[in-house]
C-alpha cells in the first residue's frame, strides 16, 4: 500500500511537470499549426539561469526567498524575450507551414543549444529546493518541493482553462485554432493572437523549467529529454487538444513511475513508445484530436 | 529518366570516383567519404518527401544499418558485401514494420513519432550487451582488397543509389508517390493502395539509409549509440534544406558544402551545432528553396529578361 501510494505520487509529480511543458506545445500547435522543437530551449534557459544566478544572488546577501523570487523572475523573463525574438525573427514567417516551421525550430535548437554549451559549459548543476522539508501523507514521505510542483501545475492548468474559456483572447485563440480564416473574417486579429499564444506557450515552457530545476540536475541539454516526452504526450492526446495534453502527460508520468519501479527506467521509456504506437494504430490523430 | 540525364549523371559519378582515387591523405579521403554518405542520407530523406512526409526516423534507420553491418561483420563474420547488403535489408525490414504502423498517421504525427522512434532505438542499443551497450562496437574494417580505396567504393555506391532513387522518382512509381503527396484521394480513386505505396516509399528510404549506416560503420570503424541521435536527422535536413529539396542535386550540393564548411568550423574550434543552426536559419529566411532554388530563380529571371528583350525587339520591328 505504501509503495502504491508512493508510486502514484511520483507518477502525479512527473505527470504534472509534463503537463506544464506539453500544454505549451499543444497551444502553439493549435494557434499557429507549427511544431516547435525549440520549446525545450525555453525550459533549459530558465533552468540554467536559475542554477547559475541563484548562488550569485545568495552570495550577495539576499535571503533565500528573495533570491529565488528574483532568479525565477529573471529566468522566465529571459525566456519570454527569447520567445519574442524567435517569433519576431523566425516563426512569424512560417505560420501554418508545418515543414518550414519545424526545420526552422530545429535550426534554433542547434543554435541555442550550441550557445548555451559555449557560455555555460557542459557541466551539470544542482539547484537547492525552494522550500525545504517534507510532509508525511498516508505513510509516504513527500518533499514540499514536489508538492509545489503539483500545485503550480494545477494552478496554471486551471488558469489556462479559465483564459481559454472565459476571456476574449482565449476565445479568439480557440476560434483561430478551429479555423483561422473564419476567425479573421470575424475581425479577430490573427497575428496578435498568434504572438500572444506563442508567448503564453513560452511562459509555460519556462515555468516547467523553473519548477523542475531543483528536482533534477540542470545541464544545457536537459530540455531534449523533456521534449521527447512532451511531444509523445501531445501526440498521444492529440495535437492542439488541451485535455489531450493533460491525459497524455499523466499517462507518461504513471508509466515512468510504475515501469521505472517494477522494471527499470529505460524499459519504461520503451514501453511508453510501444503503447503510443498501439494507440496511434487505433486513433491516428491521438486520443482527443480531431483533425 | 532520359538518356542525357543518365549518361550525364554517370559521367559525374565517374569524375567523383576519379577524384576519390587521387586523395592520398587519410583525412581528405575520409572527408570525401563522409560527404558521400551525408549526400546519401539527405537524398534518402528527400525521397520520402516525395510522398509528402518528413522522415525524422532516418537517423534510426542509419543506426540500424550501422549496427547490422557491425554485428554481421564482427560477430557473425559474414563477408563484407553480404554484411553491407544485410545492413540495407535489415533497415528496410524494420522500415516496413515502422511504416505500416505509423504511416496511418500524417504530417506532424508522423514526424514526431519518427523522432521518438529514433530515441527509442538508441535506447535499445544501450540495453543489448552483444552490441556493446553504451560504448558501442569497434573494429568494423572494410576488407583488405578495398582498404586503400574505400572512399572510391563509398562514392561509387552512394552515387549509384542516388541515381537509382532518381530513376524511381521519374518512373511510374515515382509519379504515384508525388500523386499521393499532392492529393492521395485521387491516387486512391484509380485503385492504387495508398497506404502500401507509402510504406514502400518509406522502406526504400530506409534501405538507402541502412546502406548509408553500413558505410558509416566501415568508414569510421567504430559506432556507438550516441552517433545516431535525432541530431543526425537534423543535419541531414540541413543538407537537404541548404541544397534545395526541389532538385535531386540539392541534397548532394548541401551535403558537400556543409560537411566541408563544418570541417573548417571544427578546425577553428567552433561548435558545429552553432554552425549548422545558423546555416539552417539563414537558408530558410534568405533562400527558402536552397541553393538550387536560387539557381533556378536566377535562370528563370534571365530567361524572363531575354523574353522581354526579344519581345521589345519584336515590337520595334
Amino acid at each position: 500500500m505504501q509503495t502504491l501510494t508512493q508510486l502514484i505520487l511520483t507518477g502525479l509529480q512527473i505527470g504534472a511537470l509534463y503537463v506544464i511543458f506539453s500544454l505549451g506545445l499543444t497551444l502553439i500547435f493549435g494557434v499557429m499549426k507549427i511544431v516547435n522543437f525549440a520549446h525545450g530551449q525555453f525550459f533549459t534557459l530558465t533552468a540554467l539561469l536559475i542554477a547559475v544566478l541563484y548562488p550569485f544572488f545568495a552570495g550577495q546577501g539576499y535571503s533565500h526567498v528573495m533570491a529565488f523570487s528574483l532568479v525565477i523572475a529573471i529566468g522566465i523573463l529571459a525566456s519570454l524575450v527569447l520567445g519574442y525574438l524567435l517569433y519576431q525573427f523566425g516563426f512569424r514567417f512560417f505560420q501554418r507551414d508545418l515543414a518550414g516551421s519545424f526545420i526552422l525550430s530545429v535550426g534554433f535548437v542547434l543554435l541555442i543549444e550550441g550557445l548555451l554549451l559555449h557560455y555555460f559549459g557542459g557541466a551539470v548543476r544542482a539547484v537547492p529546493h525552494f522550500v525545504e522539508g517534507s510532509i508525511t501523507v498516508l505513510n509516504v514521505n513527500v518533499t514540499y518541493q514536489r508538492l509545489v510542483l503539483i500545485f503550480v501545475s494545477l494552478v496554471f492548468t486551471a488558469l489556462l482553462y479559465w483564459v481559454l474559456g472565459h476571456t476574449r483572447t482565449g476565445k479568439a485563440m480557440r476560434a483561430v485554432s478551429i479555423d483561422h480564416e473564419a476567425a479573421m473574417i470575424q475581425g479577430i486579429p490573427y497575428k496578435k493572437i498568434a504572438l500572444t499564444g506563442f508567448l503564453i506557450a513560452t511562459f509555460l515552457g519556462a515555468l516547467a523549467g523553473a519548477v523542475m530545476a531543483p528536482l533534477a540536475m540542470v545541464s544545457p541539454t536537459v530540455g531534449a529529454d523533456y521534449l521527447v516526452k512532451g511531444f509523445i504526450a501531445v501526440i498521444l492526446g492529440g495535437l492542439g487538444s488541451v485535455p489531450g495534453a493533460i491525459v497524455g502527460s499523466l499517462f507518461i508520468g504513471f508509466i515512468e513511475s510504475f515501469g521505472g519501479f517494477y522494471f527499470d527506467p529505460s524499459f519504461a521509456n520503451i514501453a511508453i513508445f510501444v503503447l503510443v504506437m498501439i494507440a496511434l494504430l487505433v486513433r491516428p490523430n491521438g486520443l482527443m484530436g480531431n483533425g | 529518366m532520359d538518356k542525357k540525364t543518365i549518361s550525364g549523371s554517370f559521367v559525374a559519378l565517374a569524375v567523383a570516383m576519379a577524384v576519390a582515387l587521387f586523395l592520398k591523405d587519410g583525412y581528405s579521403a575520409n572527408l570525401m567519404a563522409w560527404m558521400a554518405i551525408a549526400a546519401l542520407i539527405a537524398s534518402g530523406l528527400r525521397f520520402v518527401t516525395l510522398i509528402g512526409e518528413l522522415n525524422f526516423a532516418a537517423a534510426a534507420f542509419v543506426g540500424l544499418g550501422a549496427y547490422a553491418a557491425g554485428y554481421s561483420l564482427t560477430i557473425l563474420e559474414w563477408p563484407f558485401l553480404v554484411s553491407l547488403l544485410f545492413a540495407g535489408l535489415f533497415s528496410a525490414l524494420i522500415g516496413v514494420g515502422f511504416g505500416y504502423v505509423t504511416l496511418k498517421t500524417k504530417g506532424p504525427y508522423f514526424l514526431l513519432i519518427g523522432f521518438a522512434f529514433t530515441e527509442v532505438i538508441r535506447l535499445i542499443y544501450t540495453r543489448i550487451n552483444v552490441l556493446g551497450g553504451n560504448s558501442g562496437m569497434i573494429g568494423i574494417f572494410p576488407p583488405d582488397f578495398l582498404m586503400d580505396h574505400f572512399t572510391v567504393f563509398t562514392v561509387g555506391l552512394t552515387g549509384l543509389l542516388i541515381i537509382i532513387m532518381y530513376a524511381i522518382e521519374k518512373s511510374y512509381l515515382g509519379k504515384c508517390f508525388i500523386g499521393i503527396r499532392d492529393n492521395d484521394q485521387v491516387v486512391l480513386s484509380v485503385g492504387i493502395n495508398v497506404h502500401m505505396t507509402k510504406v514502400l516509399c518509406l522502406s526504400i528510404g530506409a534501405f538507402v539509409s541502412g546502406i548509408a549506416g553500413g558505410l558509416t560503420a566501415y568508414v569510421n570503424n567504430v559506432i556507438s549509440p550516441a552517433d545516431f541521435s535525432f541530431l543526425l536527422s537534423t543535419f541531414a535536413l540541413a543538407y537537404l534544406k541548404v541544397g534545395g529539396e526541389d532538385h535531386p542535386l540539392g541534397p548532394i550540393a548541401g551535403a558537400i558544402l556543409l560537411v566541408f564548411l563544418g570541417s573548417i568550423a571544427l578546425r577553428f574550434g567552433g561548435g558545429d551545432h552553432i554552425f549548422y543552426g545558423i546555416a539552417i536559419i539563414l537558408t530558410l529566411l534568405v533562400m527558402p528553396k536552397g541553393i538550387f532554388g536560387l539557381w533556378e530563380s536566377f535562370k528563370s529571371s534571365r530567361k524572363h529578361v531575354d523574353v522581354v528583350q526579344q519581345s521589345a525587339k519584336g515590337g520595334q520591328a
